[in-house]
């Protein structure tokens, strides 16, 4: 009954690991979220900040509208199920279930059932009455099919009982957000699956926000709305069964997301007119695909020599001869062993005809096929490859080339007398873009295109990606990637390119950089006492009030009230007065002229339409919107309402 | 778990007293960097402290007042009132006091009251006890008006003080429940060491007892044990008989329990709970019943020399003063009767806990009964029980009760106030409780402090267990 | 077949050795405290009067005397004193040792590890080391021939032995501790109504553990208790001469007893307890 809001959560320890790692995450009310991941990925260590166990160093967790990081457990109005089931073994099952309630301070009513209130007109707390109490228990009893038990001790219980029981504990306080601590871990396989759907049903029925923690994938997969994929306190990616099953967001969610493992083969592409080869290590096959699948990717990727890690599940890989004979993408397989499942089979092998199945790890492969299979090892076979499910990743980053939002479109693009022509549109380069003649490559972001310009394109299809609309476009003959606020209507578009976000390479060499829309300083945050004003029971006083402020360059700005009280949380103490930050600001965050930081400017870098300083102060250069060229010197003021900060030494993100 | 165990008892084997060296060589090492740690906070209040804090600074509790924490300024002004209150009725004087021990003696003949000394060491430990009182809760003052500066500087509500004591039932409900047992231990356990090691510095004790003035000797009295005829030679002899008796007593006692506890974990043997019945017996009757029952038992008119007189021998004095050895074994004999069962139960307990794995693979690899016992039972069982081994040893080494029981006090030729076979504590207590010589005694005391604290702390610091402790949880 | 045959009488010798030797140690074991129950049914009482180890009549006397003639030696006096102080002084430090344990196991505060290690230091010697002291500070204190003086020494130096109680506490999985801190109880309360009920046979065992040291010491009392009428049974034992050696036999069997029974009963905790903190220490 509570939306969740997370924001930049840490979990930094004394010897300053972090458990959790800037953890940023909106919960809707009624949601199913999955935290899940390997032993150590913080998923643990998240819910119970969640549930107040755990103290929060850093970071806003708001329950409803309630920033909660100060609360007591009890106060958060959350129930938790622990993986040991966590029962009062002295207590029956009743008085377990009944123990939240007699411990919980409500609001007391008269005989008419009205609110009796106190002399500050507060309402009056006190137990629970007992008829309530009983009430509710039996209720919570029935929904879970527990109330023949409810004189039994935990100890005279079954595992699922037990779990049930606990799950009753926490049902029965009717909570704004049910917590659970991988509740199936203890149970064995046949009553956990049985166990998993009687939860699902549970959060139907209880409609409450749910969260569980789980290292279990299939688990994941099966209850959640949406999933949390964690490693080593950082976020992998958040998303939908489906979404994390057919788009993972790099190698590891793909590799932890079904069984059995996504196969992963190192190989290289070679884009050659609207094909693309790929060529697996290990392996003589060459298979060929349309360009179309890896239109995302860029281009140098696709060079034929840069190294990337393909991933293809078990599932796309068929030995079935008549899917063989018609695909056009297969690859000998010699095999290993297999296991036999009975509706399936797993055959293990290896796609290098010298490997044994067991040595290279980007050569072995795992494929399903239907029913009984026999092979001996050592058999060669042909596999069909379903390419259109390829996953890509980079080799060392581990993140996909083909990503469901790509950061840029590529073009090539040509330069002549100064302006840019590329995909039959031509821009006239603005002053602060100089380019010599000739061909280059043009990266343009997909955030630099928006609605409304004169470029007119065609729209070929949309998705709905996180409120956003990722849309594809056809410019002339050329496809172009755009991230809008909103689904376009119609098929025409006409489109406006923010020129100051292009970037002009060549051979590999940046010759026109996208303008920095991030000037970052290092500073510090200070507290003065100054005379104020302060009302007091109606009457305005004259006092000492406390001014917080930013200190950059030697200089002190005043802080936005909500910076401050976001700073102050993440700290104790005075702490936050002895610590260097780093703020960030965008070029739009100053106002030139009213005082403030003295910088000497270097050039106006002029876009046409918009003007920007760049000037430099005490060895730092700035990037300052203008509205008219400037030179010598001038004075900046910055605005710090929309600021960024970043502690320093323990690279926490505070704002 | 036992495989780790074993492994670990290797690593440990290699060097224990190299790693306590680096220990300690390390601890100073990172002394000014831990000083600093600790200074940093101090260094912080004073810089950084405004002018409220100043303010609890010169008088307990007015800078919470005028942060308007009404009930804390209170509380903390009135701990300033009491403590300035008995400073100047009666601590300061205490204070002085304990310097001077006294500057008037009593004169019955003249009427004059004198000086109590042992009162006024007393009183001026119990005056350092309250200014030391004083300066924790005078930093605490400090330190809480300074948390209250960082609450306000950074727009946090300073918490209630209603919160802060409910506080003490929940967050902080260690400080409430500890508070008692902590008070407890201080008292009756921190306080007389303390006073016993005050009295080590006097001259307190032999004729100079109250009435007469006390006073400070600094070191003489260790110099006088080590090197005075009168004490050394004493000294000497009872700390040699000491450590035998200490090895030799913690030898016999753990191996007798431990192979009395494989005896009866032989899987031959029927009727396990009755066998270990006889030593549980023995281990609860109260061990000064048994010790004087052994006493008759020896005593002349006892049975053992009444056969022996039957048999028409002359009684033997086993326990008397010139019995020598005999006494000595029958002592040693006596506590192995006593200790051997808690030893055994002890053995079972761990026995119980071992992994049977370990003895089958040893079987399977053809491993003799005795080779199994001696690579794989003895490093297991050791390691478990290596830390009450080591207490094992200081309470042996400070077994007052056998002698004591067996014989008395008794004072021997060429032993000032002791016989051959008393040990060092029985000698403390012959000469402090018994002769009054009291700084003689404490000075003893702190003697064998010093010997079985340096024994127990770097045993302790090395055991595995210290390091480990909280995979226990 | 051949092998098992051989093997048989050497089995057979294994045996019999070794219930010779638990036979033997046995023997051992019981003979004294045999000796000293005849001795308590001996008619003369003194020590002469035995013929060997057997006394040479018995009867119930030292046990009937032991009670009703308390001109010299005052039995029910001293048991009733007895009592009284260690049943005062099992109650007040098993909630001391309780109350520590619970807290070394369950918080995590900046002293803990410094006070974990500060009392096993004072553990390690023993506590009469500082008997003058201790001895000086009563007569300070006006806490000689008190009751309460010995009452108040050993509770409060019960806690220092908290190592077992907390291995105990460590046991119980703080899953517990906070599915009722997420209840909504506060840690008092958790404590009061989840880990003291969990803790029962432990509560029992630290009191009948503290119950027994007061119970059988000898020591403290014969220094702090200089009032016959405040006597021990330890210290009035001790004051028997040999000629009352049935009657000093009678009384000690008197106040073994409830304590052998105490450790029948509970032999199988005394040695899961004993190794407990033997490991942890």
């Amino acid at each position: 009954m509570a939306n969740l809001s997370l924001k930049h959560i840490y979990k930094v320890y004394p010897n300053g690991t972090k458990a959790v790692n800037d953890f940023n995450m909106q919960i809707d009310d009624k949601e199913f979220i999955v935290f899940v991941g390997p032993s150590g990925c913080g998923k643990s260590t998240m819910l119970r900040m969640v549930a107040g166990l755990e103290e929060i160093s850093a970071g806003e967790l708001r329950i409803g509208d309630v920033v909660v990081n100060d609360m007591e457990p009890k106060d958060r109005d959350i129930a938790m199920v622990f993986q040991n089931y966590a029962l009062y073994p002295h207590m029956t099952i009743y008085e377990n279930i009944a123990f939240g309630l007699q411990m919980r301070q409500v609001p007391q009513k008269d005989e008419n059932g009205n609110v009796i209130l106190d002399k500050k007109g507060r309402p009056k707390m006190g137990k629970m009455p007992k008829a309530e109490i009983d009430e509710r228990v039996k209720a919570a009893a029935e929904i879970l099919g527990i109330t023949d038990y409810l004189q039994k001790k935990p100890k005279e219980m079954s595992g699922g009982q037990r779990q049930r029981v606990a799950l009753g504990r926490a049902i029965v306080r009717e909570p704004k957000v049910m917590l659970l601590d991988e509740p199936l871990s203890n149970l064995d396989a046949k009553l956990r699956t049985q166990m998993r759907s009687e939860i699902v049903k549970l959060h139907e029925r209880l409609q409450t926000t749910f969260i569980y923690v789980t290292h279990d994938q299939v688990e994941a997969m099966t209850m959640g709305t949406r999933i949390v994929v964690m490693k080593l306190g950082v976020i992998q990616q958040i998303d939908t069964p489906k979404n994390l099953y057919q788009m993972p967001a790099n190698k590891f969610v793909a590799g932890f997301i079904g069984t059995p493992q996504m196969n992963f083969f190192e190989g290289t592409l070679k884009k050659i007119g609207d094909k693309v080869e790929i060529r697996l290590n290990g392996s003589q096959s060459v298979i060929t695909i349309p360009y179309e699948i890896v239109i995302k990717a860029m281009p140098q990727y696709l060079d034929g020599n840069t190294k990337v890690c393909i991933g293809l599940r078990s599932e796309d890989v068929s030995i079935d001869p008549d899917v063989v004979k018609e695909s056009n993408t297969t690859i000998k397989v010699k095999i290993s062993h297999t296991e036999e499942l009975g509706t399936e089979t797993l055959v293990y092998g290896d796609i290098n005809m010298d490997g044994d199945g067991f040595g290279d790890d980007s050569t072995r492969i795992v494929l399903k096929a239907a029913g009984f299979k026999n092979f001996s090892s050592g058999d060669v076979v042909d596999a069909a490859l379903n390419m259109a499910n390829v996953h890509l990743f980079d080799i060392k980053t581990e993140k996909s080339i083909i990503p469901r939002v790509p950061e840029y479109t590529y073009q090539d693009c040509t330069v002549q007398k100064g302006v840019l022509s590329f995909a039959g549109t031509q821009i006239k380069l603005p002053p602060a873009m100089p380019c010599p003649d000739g061909n280059y490559e043009l990266h343009i972001p997909v955030d630099a295109i928006s609605l409304g310009g004169n470029i007119s394109a065609e729209v070929v299809s949309q998705e709905v990606v996180n409120k956003q609309t990722l849309a594809r476009l056809v410019v002339g003959n050329s496809t172009l990637f755009a991230l809008l606020d909103a689904p376009v209507e119609g098929k025409k578009v006409n489109l406006h390119i923010d020129i100051k976000k292009l970037s002009i390479c060549k051979d590999g060499n940046v010759v026109v950089k996208p303008m920095p829309l991030i000037n970052s300083l290092e500073g510090t945050f200070a507290m003065d006492k100054v005379k104020g004003t302060v009302e007091v029971d109606g009457k305005v006083k004259s006092r000492m009030v406390p001014k917080y402020s930013i200190v950059i360059l030697g200089q002190k700005f005043e802080a936005p009230a909500d910076v401050a009280v976001k700073m102050f949380s993440a700290f104790t103490g005075r702490k936050v007065f002895n610590t260097s930050f780093r703020y960030e600001l965008s070029p739009y965050d100053f106002t030139i002229g009213e005082g403030g930081i003295t910088a000497s400017v270097r050039w106006m870098i002029n876009y046409g339409d918009e003007k920007f300083i760049e000037c430099e102060v005490a060895g730092q250069t700035f990037y300052v919107k203008a509205d008219k060229d400037y030179s010598g010197s001038v004075t900046l003021m910055p605005d710090f309402t929309k600021v960024g900060v970043t502690e320093i030494g323990r690279e926490i993100k505070i704002v | 778990m036992s495989n780790n165990v074993s492994v670990n008892v290797k690593e440990k084997k290699a060097n224990p007293f190299v790693s306590l060296g680096n220990k300690i060589a390390s601890f100073f090492k990172n002394l000014p960097s831990t000083l600093n740690k600790k200074l940093a906070g101090a260094k912080e209040i004073v810089t950084q402290g405004n002018g409220k804090v100043c303010a609890s600074m010169c008088i307990m509790g007015l800078g919470q007042l005028m942060y308007k924490q009404w009930a804390k300024g209170i509380i903390y002004l009135l701990c300033q009132v009491a403590f300035l209150a008995y400073f100047v009725l009666k601590g300061a004087s205490d204070f002085i006091g304990f310097f001077t021990l006294g500057t008037t003696e009593s004169n019955a003949w003249v009427g004059i009251e004198g000086d109590n000394s042992v009162i006024m060491m007393l009183m001026g430990l119990l005056s350092i006890v309250a200014i030391i009182f004083y300066i924790v809760i005078y930093i605490a003052n400090i330190k809480d008006c300074y948390s209250i500066q960082c609450s306000v500087d950074t727009l946090k509500e300073p918490k209630p003080f209603k919160k802060e004591v409910g506080a003490l039932l929940n967050q902080k409900f260690y400080k409430t429940a500890l508070a008692l047992p902590i008070v407890g231990v201080c008292v009756f356990s921190i306080l007389p060491i303390v006073f016993m090691i005050i009295i080590a510095f006097t001259n307190y004790g032999g004729d100079i007892v109250p009435p007469k003035l006390i006073d400070w000797v600094g070191l003489d009295n260790f110099a006088r044990i080590l090197t005075l005829g009168q004490f050394a030679p004493t000294f000497f002899k009872i700390f040699g008989w000491n450590i035998l008796w200490a090895v030799l007593s913690t030898a016999i006692n753990y191996f007798a329990g431990l192979a009395l506890a494989l005896l009866l974990n032989k899987k031959i043997v029927k009727g396990k709970t009755l066998w270990r019945m006889f030593p549980i017996l023995a281990y609860a009757v109260p061990g000064f019943i048994t010790l004087l029952a052994f006493k008759y038992m020896f005593s002349y008119g006892g049975p053992i020399n009444q056969m022996i007189t039957e048999a028409g021998g002359t009684a033997i004095g086993f326990l008397d003063i010139d019995a020598g050895w005999t006494a000595k074994l029958i002592g040693l004999f006596a506590n192995a009767w006593l200790n051997i069962p808690s030893s055994m139960l002890l053995a079972t307990g761990i026995l119980s806990n071992m992994n049977t794995d370990l003895y089958e693979a040893a079987r399977v690899d053809g491993a003799s009964p005795f080779k199994q016992f001696v690579k794989i039972t003895l490093p297991y069982v050791l390691f478990a029980t290596m830390p009450v081994l080591i207490s094992q040893f200081i309470s042996n080494f400070n077994n007052f009760g056998i002698f004591y029981f067996l014989r008395g006090a008794m004072y021997m030729d060429g032993y000032f106030l002791a016989s051959d076979s008393d040990l060092l504590i029985n000698w403390l207590y012959n000469m402090s409780i018994n002769n009054n010589y009291y700084s003689i005694g404490a000075a003893i005391s702190i003697i064998i402090f010093i010997i079985t604290s340096v024994i127990s702390l770097s045993v302790y610091v090395l055991s595995p267990s210290y390091k480990s402790e909280e995979t226990y949880q | 077949m051949k092998k098992k045959k051989l093997f048989k009488p050497q089995k057979l010798f294994n045996i019999a050795i070794t219930y010779l030797i638990i036979l033997a140690v046995c023997f051992v074991f019981l003979f004294p405290i045999l000796w000293l129950v005849l001795a308590s049914f001996s008619k003369t009482g003194s020590i002469y009067s035995f013929k060997g180890f057997f006394p040479t009549e018995y009867s119930f006397d030292s046990f009937v005397r032991l009670f009703t003639d308390t001109q010299m030696y005052n039995y029910p006096k001293w048991f009733a004193n007895t009592l009284f102080i260690s049943i005062m002084s099992a109650f007040i430090g098993t909630a001391l040792t309780i109350l520590t344990a619970y807290c070394m196991s369950r918080f995590r505060f900046k002293s803990r590890k410094a006070m974990m290690k500060t009392t096993l230091v004072l553990g390690m010697f023993p506590s009469f080391m500082t008997m003058t002291a201790v001895y000086l500070m009563m007569t300070q204190f006006n806490l000689i021939n008190q009751q309460w003086g010995l009452i108040l020494i050993y509770s409060a130096g019960a806690p220092m032995g908290y190592l077992t109680q907390k291995g105990f506490f460590d046991t119980i999985p703080s899953s517990i501790d906070e599915a009722a801190r997420i209840d909504g109880a506060s840690n008092f309360k958790i404590f009061l109504k989840i880990t003291l009920p969990l803790a029962a046979p432990m509560i029992v065992y630290t009191l009948l553990s503290s119950f027994v040291w007061p119970w059988s010491d000898f020591i403290l009392p014969q220094l702090l208790l200089k009032n016959k009428d405040l006597w021990t049974v330890a210290v009035g034992l001790m004051t028997l001469p040999t000629d009352e050696f049935s009657r000093f036999a009678a009384g000690a069997v008197f106040i073994a007893v409830p304590i052998v029974i105490f450790y029948f009963a509970l032999s199988k905790f005394l040695i899961s307890g004993l190794s407990a903190g033997a490991v942890k220490q």
